[in-house]
């Protein structure tokens, strides 16, 4: 990916991730609403907390993306994290732009995974199994 | 009864229109702060690292940024655009999710950005006058603060 098209999705990404965060802060539990309900029965803390907690990973992945400190990391938990959104509220009409987000935050780590990183994976696909 | 049901309307309207413009404002002030970290982080990292910042038009970044007036007493002025712009988001989302006290939010938020303009003015000024050569990294993040300092002054308006 061309260097400032990276920089733009990456910037543009955080916020988004940031100002969910802010919004759920607000009004946790109008948020938790999008929750199916055998979703929200395997939560063991109340719903309001776990919104809440869903807050603060918002915030923290939008705030590392934002100063580009391990944009990949942050990317990936993102990402993991909107595959989770996804399974938890179903492909409704607001969460369908959660598709966009999520190939978005993928985008984000395959160009910005370090090589060392790559390596160490290469390496563990091609170690055969002792035994 | 429909005389008596009209005023009702009208003031949930405008209650509902003013609270839209609220949040609206609120929200791009929180947008604006957010570009404004990521410009200053990142020349915060390139003055850490002795490296040039990418100049898309003017060509004069590193000229203004290593000039003498490239901080105020001893603290560089990326660090005071963070800083600024960390206190601007944190504030915005204050006053968009209703953490009391909000007068004083909203007073700290109006002063830090008409202090910020003026700021701003005086660095474009010094860049015109004083170094004869534009930053677009500083440029940048003037229009930032004063597009967000408009911001509050059309939502003060209306």
């Amino acid at each position: 990916m061309k260097k400032t098209s990276f920089h733009f999705l990456r910037v543009g990404l955080a916020i988004t991730f940031l100002w969910i965060g802010v919004l759920i802060f607000k009004n946790p539990e109008a948020w938790g609403g999008y929750l199916q309900p055998w979703a929200v029965g395997l939560l063991p803390i109340p719903l309001a907390q776990a919104m809440i907690g869903t807050a603060i990973l918002d915030i923290a992945i939008g705030a590392f993306l934002l100063i580009d400190f391990l944009p990949w990391l942050a990317a990936l938990v993102g990402a993991i994290h909107i595959l989770i959104v996804l399974t938890v509220s179903g492909i409704t009409d607001i969460t369908v732009r959660d598709i966009g987000l999520l190939v978005a935050a993928l985008a984000i780590v395959i160009d910005s995974l370090p090589q060392e990183v790559l390596k160490w994976f290469i390496k563990k696909q091609q170690t055969p199994e002792i035994g | 009864m429909r005389r008596q049901v009209r005023p009702h309307l009208l003031r949930f309207l405008k209650h509902l229109g003013y609270n839209y413009l609220y949040m609206t404002s609120f929200a791009l002030l929180f947008t604006l702060s957010a570009i404004g970290i990521s410009e200053t982080v990142y020349l915060i990292r390139k003055r850490i690292a002795s490296e040039k910042p990418i100049c898309p038009i003017g060509g004069g970044c590193t000229l203004v940024l290593s000039s003498k007036y490239n901080k105020i007493f001893i603290v560089p002025n990326d660090i005071l655009g963070l800083l600024f712009y960390i206190t601007a988001s944190s504030i915005s989302a204050f006053l968009f999710i209703g953490v009391p006290p909000l007068t004083f939010w909203s007073l700290i938020i109006k002063l830090s950005i008409a202090f910020g303009s003026i700021l701003s003015l005086f660095f474009t000024y010094l860049q015109w006058r004083v170094i004869h050569a534009w930053c677009f990294w500083c440029l940048m993040s003037a229009l930032t603060i004063w597009l967000m300092g408009s911001i509050i002054l059309v939502s003060s308006l209306i």
